[in-house]
């Protein structure tokens, strides 16, 4: 069942680009759109909006690349282990929950790392593996999608983004616990 | 509040370097001066033209870790080694950074004045008959300021990421642009639009059911689940152009791109093809087992993300923002 679902939706992932590139530029020529002028005109913009993007990204990264330097995460792990030991959390997933909301590449190397000290099929291999595909990364989105409309007011976004990702944390906790429960 | 996390991020990275400098100084947490005993095995012995001995510096796990002060070293430490002569006779100890490197060493040569090797004083060297071996004592070079200057590497090396981030959209971009444009003109996102309309209308209730940033959001959801992110992001960021288009007061975010943004951060996908990816490599029995665990997760975010973006939006502080009140500056939060 399991096997069956990842089969199809992997295949559905492996032919979606070609298949959606032949249906959207073969129903332009259906509708006699002027496919290659107009494709030309719409990619005309890539480069502004990756240019654009540019300060938000710089801004966000360097914050976050300072923190991470700094060691504070370390800091912050060993000030919380207690609490999050209460809900059953193993603190060395700790630094997983706090680093993928702000680094994609931090996150991953988290992952890591703790698979190789506990193994993959550990409680804690499990548990930081599900933490990394129960969220994205955070900032980072934040920052190219407002970056690219030039938001800088964010009004709730922080917050409400943030609640997110401690229920992605704490669901992940709470399934790994009810089906993999030590 | 976006503002304040950003300095808070700032301020508590170079407060807690300051503060893990000063407790390394204070503790001297690699042993500034302090000079260490080791053995060398001998490749190369000197010539009469060349003053340098070639080989590998031997130390137990037990003496490396009592030295420091740590239990990270679990294994014997075998790192190649120069000592050269210099024509007054002091002798020089060079440890280039290699994979055989201890971790502590690494992390020293870091702070190093060449990050490429660790340098120091031998104090002596005594060459045992047979000039296989040899005993040495040496003080390495002194290290300080790790985490500030590490702070420092890091502000830099993440500020040329974020162009390189930046710049390698450039061409994705450009492609998922074109065909948008295209699709757009050929009257094709009004299609899959009218299909999502009942559940668009109420996620998106400020935009219009026919509007096209309706359409890219809807590409840009449904690529994120299949985890093409290369596709995800160009159309995520189309959305948020046509969202920007109904935003009666450009700079400040709408409700619709923040309840956008958070299904974005909530990371919905099918197959988490990196972290399968990373257990597989790591020998996982079964990769795959996270599949189901990681959409419940996703799931909980989204959910969550989403219903607080529609509780906060009616925040009077929120609200505010888009209410015409000169005068007032809307605050940056």
């Amino acid at each position: 069942m399991g096997d069956l679902f990842r089969t199809i939706i992997n295949a559905i992932s492996i032919m979606a680009i070609p298949l959606l590139l032949f249906v959207f530029l073969g129903w332009g020529i259906i509708k006699k759109v002027r496919v290659y002028e107009v494709f030309v005109e719409g990619a005309k913009d890539g480069f502004s909006t990756a240019v654009r993007i540019i300060p938000y990204l710089v801004a966000m990264l360097c914050a976050i690349g300072i923190f991470r330097a700094s060691g504070a995460l370390e800091l912050l792990t060993s000030v919380l282990a207690p609490v999050t030991n209460l809900i059953g959390m193993p603190s060395e997933t700790l630094p997983m929950a706090f680093m993928r909301p702000l680094s994609g590449s931090g996150s991953l190397g988290i992952m890591t790392e703790l698979m190789k000290v506990h193994g993959p099929d550990s409680f804690i291999g499990v548990l930081a593996s599900t933490m990394y595909g129960s969220s994205e990364t955070t900032f980072y989105v934040l920052a190219i999608y407002f970056g690219s409309v030039q938001v800088k007011n964010t009004r709730h976004a922080v917050p409400a983004g943030l609640i997110a990702d401690v229920f992605g944390m704490l669901g992940a906790v709470l399934i790994c616990r009810i089906l993999f429960g030590v | 509040m976006l503002n304040y996390i950003w300095i808070s991020l700032i301020a508590i990275g170079i407060l807690v370097a300051v503060g893990n400098d000063v407790r390394d100084e204070a503790q001297n947490t690699y042993r500034n001066g302090v000079p260490f005993e080791a053995s060398i095995v001998i490749q190369k012995s000197p010539t009469p033209l060349r003053q340098t001995w070639e080989g590998d510096l031997v130390l137990t796990a037990e003496a490396f870790n009592s030295f420091y002060g740590i239990t990270s070293a679990t294994s014997e430490v075998r790192q190649p080694v120069v000592i050269s002569v210099a024509p007054s006779g002091e002798l020089s100890i060079a440890m280039p950074i290699g994979p055989a490197t201890p971790d502590r060493w690494k992390d020293m040569a870091k702070a190093a004045a060449n990050r490429e090797k660790l340098t120091g004083v031998v104090q002596s060297i005594a060459v045992a008959g047979d000039q296989q071996t040899a005993r040495v004592r040496i003080v390495l070079e002194p290290i300080r300021f790790v985490k500030m200057k590490a702070v420092t590497q890091a502000a830099l090396d993440y500020a040329s990421t974020a162009v390189t981030i930046a710049l390698g959209l450039i061409g994705i971009m450009a492609l998922w642009l074109g065909v948008m444009k295209v699709a757009e003109e050929a009257g094709l996102l009004r299609i899959v639009t009218r299909m999502l309309t009942p559940v668009t209308k109420r996620l998106f209730p400020d935009i219009p059911t026919d509007h096209p940033a309706i359409a890219a959001m809807i590409m840009n959801m449904a690529a994120n689940m299949l985890g093409l992110s290369n596709a995800a992001t160009p159309m995520g960021l189309k959305a948020m152009e046509e969202l920007n288009k109904l935003n009666p007061k450009v700079g400040t975010a709408t409700n619709s791109m923040i309840t956008f943004l958070v299904i974005n951060t909530g990371g919905l996908i099918l197959i988490p093809a990196t972290a399968i990816a990373v257990r597989a490599s790591a020998g996982s029995a079964n990769p795959g087992i996270i599949i189901g665990t990681s959409i419940f997760g996703a799931a909980c975010a989204t959910v969550a993300g989403v219903i607080a973006a529609k509780l906060l939006q009616r925040l009077p502080r929120y609200r505010r923002d888009f209410e015409p009140e000169p005068g007032k500056e809307a605050s940056n939060g």
